[in-house]
């Protein structure tokens, strides 16, 4: 057992939270104006690879990180467009987003790298390691939370900015106001759309954000799908969370920690395909203990249910 | 006269969204340098060229139709089915385990193993509604990750328990199913087997379902309008038990006619890297749910597909574009982005169907 849940797991862990957490986030924020968006997935496709392709035409990290959030902002808008101003339903564009994303990525990475299924360059450099000063003398601890790449921390610090945002500042709760009622919000003269529409953009940048940790964090390298289910794993735990951006994180690292878990596993020669699944059957179980409202209630909704 | 009216209209928007699918996939092919044209030509070869792309292309639709189908019935009820993948890949998965392991003649090993798909995928797809009704789980999550679960499972299976150990490849997959098994095709030589039969009849029987039963008005109304249905009277978990069960086992179906009609055994990702699944809920979203327009929509992403294998054998373009030209074509649709749809708006009326 010592062996099991030894300190390099939690810091595994910790690196796998970052990519679900940046995305859950964005759901939040996109759930909190009345908005189910199901195109996190596609999105986060879409930072992984821009990521990948800032890095391959610049080689620099913060263009890199630049491309992810900038794509994914852009497939953000098309999301926004759709949903708030052709009025599609959000869920329909969302499922329509990650099929584009998957298409588009697969097509890039022939056209633009000339491979199929994966690209990897040894040379290419990750996203930098940060080593924080005091913390990272204290045991245990510091090797669990020191050295992680820099949006690990970037992640922990917008939950916080997030959180107090939402609930401590006008605009933020003009944005709760805007999903809450929206049609009270617009006879007190908010804007709307203007609400809705960043936050889609702001879940887009999120995405982007989680794309770039997921393929520059770790390892240097894209493969065809390599989201694996993440941005669906990130809506639970934006459910899961109430929306609430504490909430939020702690479901995702719950999620997070199953996914090193699984991965650590596979050293106890447990089969892969066993292993694999934890993630998936520890979100399910925990999506029982979360009573969603009502489907009469989404049915009375003007955005349309996902139920 | 209005019929023929409302027909064409219908086609209006389709037929829209196929252009402007072709006119982004033209500028993709500029992207990485090819002619236009001559990839189209070649596309057009690869999917209808002779007889024998024509009936590949009809193999391909098979398994898509059959999925799209039962997307189509779950759409309609309202609920979003996304787990088509999974359900698919069990029902494969049972089918090639019962025509192995029942004892008996050819036809009672095809009847047990086309039985066997349907509950499984039917149940495995229920699980799912049930969980919904029973415990508010939203069914659009747990069927994307039952996905994940079914197919991890199916590939253990195969890897492990029941893994082919008769040849030397070191694939994961079972054995090879007797002869007297195999789904007889449709043409000596070509790919097209009875299954393709299946899917036209099972299209039929849908649209006669959906728009001639008591049930299969209930399943409209349902997901037409949720609070309407519930005020006459309609038990929303149990038609939702019900109507995911339908939808899992024509998944099912997809898996079995695949099993038995193309590959002959499970192997592990065959399905999957296919895409049926997929393509088959692309398709139902293309058609707006109905039957007959899905299995037109399964048949042209099916040859957008095979079309797309033409062009990478005979030119430079890479086969993605076909992904490309499909996730147009549905970003279009689900847009509604049409004159239909900008009278239908000023009429004031708003569809509240889940599609």
């Amino acid at each position: 057992m010592d062996q099991l849940f030894d300190v390099s797991l939690f810091a595994a862990a910790l690196r796998m939270v970052a990519p679900i957490l940046l995305a859950a986030l964005g759901g939040a924020i996109c759930a909190r104006v009345g908005l189910f968006n199901v195109g996190l997935e596609g999105l986060i496709l879409i930072g992984a690879f821009s990521a990948i392709l800032g890095n391959y035409l610049t080689g620099s990290i913060a263009v890199a990180i630049l491309f992810a959030m900038g794509f994914s902002l852009l497939f953000s808008l098309l999301l926004a467009y759709m949903s708030i101003n052709l009025q599609a339903n959000v869920i329909i564009v969302g499922i329509a987003l990650n099929f584009l994303a998957a298409g588009l990525t697969t097509f890039a990475l022939r056209a633009i790298f000339n491979v199929k299924g994966a690209y990897y360059d040894k040379d290419m450099k990750g996203l930098p390691k940060l080593d924080i000063p005091v913390l990272k003398d204290i045991p245990w601890l510091g090797d669990v939370l020191s050295g992680q790449s820099i949006l690990v921390y970037a992640a922990i610090v917008i939950v916080i900015v997030l959180q107090f945002y939402l609930f401590r500042t006008v605009s933020g709760f003009r944005l709760l106001a805007a999903g809450e009622n929206p049609v009270a919000s617009r006879s007190l003269g908010l804007n709307v759309k203007k609400i809705q529409y960043a936050a889609v953009l702001i879940s887009g940048a999120l995405c982007g954000l989680a794309g770039a940790q997921l393929s520059l964090g770790n390892v240097t390298m894209f493969t065809e799908g390599m989201t694996n289910g993440r941005g669906f794993i990130a809506l639970v735990a934006t459910m899961l969370g109430q929306s609430n951006p504490i909430g939020v994180a702690g479901a995702s690292m719950l999620f997070g920690f199953m996914e090193a878990l699984s991965y650590r596993l596979q050293n106890f020669s447990v089969p892969s395909n066993i292993t694999a699944m934890l993630p998936f059957v520890v979100t399910i179980i925990a999506m029982i203990f979360f009573k969603s409202s009502g489907y009469k209630n989404e049915a009375k909704k003007s955005s349309g249910s996902s139920r | 006269m209005d019929k023929l009216k409302s027909t064409l209209q219908s086609l209006v928007q389709p037929l829209l969204a196929v252009l402007v699918g072709l006119l982004v996939g033209a500028i993709a092919i500029l992207i990485v340098g090819g002619d236009i044209l001559e990839t189209y030509r070649e596309m057009w070869k690869g999917a209808f060229g002779s007889f024998y792309f024509l009936t590949n292309t009809l193999a391909r639709a098979t398994p898509i139709i059959l999925v799209g189908l039962g997307v189509a019935l779950a759409f309609r009820a309202g609920f979003f089915n996304m787990g088509s993948e999974g359900q698919m890949v069990l029902g494969a998965l049972s089918a090639a385990l019962t025509a192995l392991y029942i004892p008996g003649p050819g036809w009672v090993k095809i009847i047990a193993a086309f039985a066997a798909a349907v509950v499984v995928a039917g149940l495995w797809s229920a699980l799912a509604g049930w969980l919904d009704s029973k415990f508010g789980m939203n069914l659009l999550i747990t069927t994307l990750l039952l996905n994940y679960i079914a197919t991890l499972f199916a590939g253990y299976m195969v890897a492990y328990p029941f893994k082919d150990r008769s040849g030397s490849a070191a694939l994961s997959q079972t054995e090879m199913i007797d002869a007297s098994v195999m789904l007889p095709k449709l043409f000596q030589g070509m790919t097209v087997h009875v299954g393709f039969i299946i899917a036209i009849v099972a299209t039929l029987a849908l649209h006669f379902f959906i728009n001639s039963t008591t049930k299969g008005y209930e399943i409209r109304m349902l997901g037409g309008n949720p609070l309407f249905a519930s005020y006459g009277g309609v038990s929303r978990g149990k038609l939702m038990v019900m109507s995911m069960f339908i939808s899992g086992a024509f998944a099912g179906l997809a898996g079995v006619s695949e099993v038995l009609g193309t590959q002959y055994r499970f192997l592990d990702g065959s399905l999957t890297s296919a895409n049926y699944a997929w393509s088959g809920i692309m398709a139902t979203l293309l058609a707006n749910s109905n039957p007959i327009g899905t299995a037109i929509a399964s048949l042209l992403l099916a040859a957008l597909q095979t079309g797309g294998m033409g062009v990478e054998r005979n030119t430079d373009v890479p086969l993605e574009i076909s992904s490309i030209i499909q996730a147009v074509l549905i970003l279009f649709i689900s847009a509604k982005f049409t004159i239909s749809f900008i009278k239908r708006k000023k009429a004031g009326a708003k569809d509240g169907s889940a599609v």
